[in-house]
């Protein structure tokens, strides 16, 4: 019954799902290697793009989609210059309390900001001519399904070759294995995690643009639940790794999708403890990370 | 000697009188308590959170409602106070002292929000001191007995359309267009949701309805799309959900983009035209309301309150119908606002008319059925109403 319920159909959406979960590891994935900091208010930043894209529907596609990338990668930018650079050095616990707060702050005032048509919610239409279907056979794949896939695959390959065949990739590795022992070879701390930010910006402006093509209506709660999967996720995959995380974020979406596929309708409203219950089955097997073969290091668990 | 048999006496009457005093108060008072000064009407809300779309119009109406009535000379004589507390986002804690702070006014009648989990931290202050607690538009059969209790739950109502109401109404013009098959989608996030699909499955195969296909999806779960497209592979008349926030443009642009054209139909969560995409439009979309706000709303005076407070759902016409509807009770209680009395008189409510339609609460009911409802279709991003309809039975779920 399982094998039949898992068809081609399920397993296309199911991809589509863990590509936007990858690309959402990657940001996350990147702050942390560089700052050890796992950021609770990734998914706020996603959630002020997709508002963007909303705010700006009227405008020509194009500009309304630099507008999502310039703001988002902006507010990055300003969270870590004026949260996380202070606070740098503190305890983890101390940073991770203080991305919660901002969490907060960033959905409470988008909520303030929503209200004032005395409606919550707003839709973003960037390119709804997206979400239109290419008929395979008996499968039809949405176009975002598609393009999501290719986003995630082309971001991943270029940021391997950033991380591998230039210097400040090279920086970047060195910082995420051992930062203070980077900084005294002259690795230059602020430049290094500058690039993080705005790299992980970029991937939640791409997310938000993904994201509001299949689900237009945006409210201050956008992405908030696909965030804290992902940093589950994440930290099945191996937090520690950013190859590793971003494969946690995939295999959870991928995973999320075909349970639903797999899971009787009536059944559905088990989706997310037949999720978590997987999440901790892999935990117990595999604390080190799902894909952290062959590794002794320490590794952080949150 | 009779210094002692003096207190003693004393004592006695003492005794007795605070024996009567306690039992009158666990009697709930007497009907003629409670019928002098002001009635007092105090309304935990939520100003700027998420239930503030449904809880500002709704007050906005109440309070024109009010206005009107002291205007008039009030409700037997006494003028009709609404005082108001901020919930601020339904913070529980908030909520809770929110509801005391009205009780402290002097408030005899709690009004609270739209959704029961929220609301439940002020029904139960409420309740707790004997007062009667309502809901201008709680949509489950849990605001009364069936969460609050067989004894304290009967103080508590909702002038909203009951699921099983709305979904059997439904069922009934899903029918009446000749949509003799359906597709249902349940979104499993609230009771509400659910038991509005379970209402309208029900009645529709009573009344002839093949459901062809069921999905579900959740709110958050990103899995709406996939139910969409599943849904989409089984031909229907006529496809069935009860959802709003960002699933209801996601679940309607779902079947456009892929070229699906047929019906699609919501319960009141899909009132409204604020959520339609610009691409694709909204077409071919149909929900059950209490009033329309696109201005065609058979009653004028509804038309025009619905301009006057900019309401984005027909659930702005609930303020004014609920005030009407404690009015109707304040009156065959003799004046009284005492809760039991209250709520024994609500329980006998057949077809009471109220500015939104006729109000029907049973012994075991405390929120509305029978009531006529509006059916809007939104085609090309535009609203109109196309019909009434009315549920003949309240299915069990």
């Amino acid at each position: 019954m399982i094998v039949a319920a898992l068809d081609a159909q399920t397993l296309v959406d199911a991809t589509g799902l863990g590509a936007v979960y990858a690309l959402m590891a990657v940001g996350i994935g990147l702050v942390f290697g560089v700052l050890r900091l796992i950021n609770f208010a990734y998914g706020q930043l996603v959630m002020v793009g997709a508002y963007t894209l909303a705010f700006t529907a009227t405008w020509p596609v194009a500009g309304s989609i630099a507008a999502c990338f310039v703001v988002v990668v902006a507010l990055s930018m300003v969270m870590e210059r004026a949260v996380f650079r202070p606070l740098r050095g503190e305890s983890q616990a101390v940073m991770l309390v203080t991305t919660f707060a901002l969490a907060f702050v960033l959905q409470a005032a988008a909520l303030l900001v929503d209200i004032r048509d005395d409606t919550i919610g707003e839709i973003a239409t960037s390119i709804a001519s997206f979400n239109q279907p290419v008929t395979l056979g008996s499968l039809e794949i949405r176009k975002i399904t598609i393009a999501s896939v290719a986003v995630a695959a082309v971001a991943l390959a270029l940021l391997a070759v950033l991380l591998t065949r230039t210097t400040i990739g090279l920086h970047m590795r060195a910082a995420a294995t051992d930062f203070g022992t980077a900084r005294l070879l002259g690795v230059n701390a602020n430049r290094v995690i500058g690039l993080a930010v705005f790299l992980s910006g970029i991937l939640a402006a791409a997310v938000a643009v993904i994201l509001t093509v299949q689900n237009p209506f945006v409210g201050p709660d956008f992405a908030l639940r696909e965030t804290i999967v992902v940093l589950v996720g994440v930290v099945v995959g191996g937090i520690d790794r950013l190859w590793t995380a971003t494969l946690g974020g995939f295999a959870i979406g991928f995973a999320t999708g075909v349970i639903n596929g797999v899971l009787p309708t009536e059944k559905s409203v088990y989706l997310p403890s037949a999720v978590f219950a997987l999440v901790i089955l892999v935990l117990l097997l595999r604390p080190g990370g799902l894909f952290a073969w062959g590794r002794q290091t320490a590794v952080d668990r949150m | 000697m009779r210094g002692k048999r003096k207190w003693g006496v004393a004592l006695t009457l003492l005794a007795g009188v605070t024996a009567v005093a306690a039992l009158a108060a666990s009697m709930g008072g007497s009907a003629t308590a409670g019928i002098q000064g002001p009635i007092v009407i105090g309304w935990a809300y939520d100003a700027k959170g998420q239930m503030a779309p449904f809880d500002n119009p709704a007050l906005a109406t109440a309070r024109i409602r009010v206005r009107e009535l002291n205007a008039k000379g009030g409700v037997n004589g006494r003028k009709v106070r609404l005082d108001t507390c901020d919930t601020q986002n339904n913070n529980p804690a908030r909520a809770k002292s929110c509801a005391r702070q009205l009780l402290g006014q002097g408030a005899q009648i709690i009004f609270t929000t739209c959704d029961v989990d929220f609301a439940t931290p002020v029904v139960q202050e409420a309740i707790n001191r004997g007062k009667l607690a309502i809901s201008t538009c709680i949509g489950t059969d849990q605001m009364g007995p069936k969460r609050f209790g067989a004894s304290k739950g009967r103080l508590a109502f909702s002038f909203g359309n009951v699921a099983q109401d709305e979904g059997s109404a439904m069922a009934e013009y899903a029918i009446r267009r000749g949509w003799r098959t359906a597709g249902t989608a349940t979104n499993t996030l609230l009771v509400y949701f659910k038991n509005v699909i379970q209402a309208f499955e029900k009645r529709y195969q009573q009344l002839g309805g093949r459901i062809v296909a069921r999905e579900s999806y959740q709110t958050g779960a990103n899995n709406v799309q996939l139910a969409v497209t599943k849904l989409h592979a089984k031909s229907a008349k006529v496809y069935v959900t009860s959802t709003a926030f960002g699933e209801l443009p996601a679940f309607v642009s779902g079947f456009r983009t892929l070229g699906n054209q047929t019906p699609i139909l919501n319960s009141w969560a899909g009132d409204g035209t604020y959520w339609v995409t610009q691409s694709p439009k909204v077409t071919n979309y149909y929900a059950v309301t209490y009033a329309s706000v696109f201005g065609d709303d058979p009653n004028a005076k509804i038309n025009r309150l619905g301009k006057q407070v900019k309401a984005a759902t027909g659930g702005f016409v609930q303020g004014i119908g609920t005030i009407d509807g404690i009015v109707v009770a304040i009156k065959r209680a003799g004046g009284s606002t005492n809760g039991a009395v209250l709520s024994r008189t609500l329980e006998n409510f057949k077809k009471v008319q109220t500015t939104n339609g006729k109000v029907s609460f049973s012994r075991n009911l405390h929120s509305v059925f029978g009531r006529q409802y509006r059916v809007i279709k939104v085609h090309n991003n535009k609203g109109t109403r196309v019909g009434f309809v009315t549920a003949k039975v309240v299915p069990k779920i």
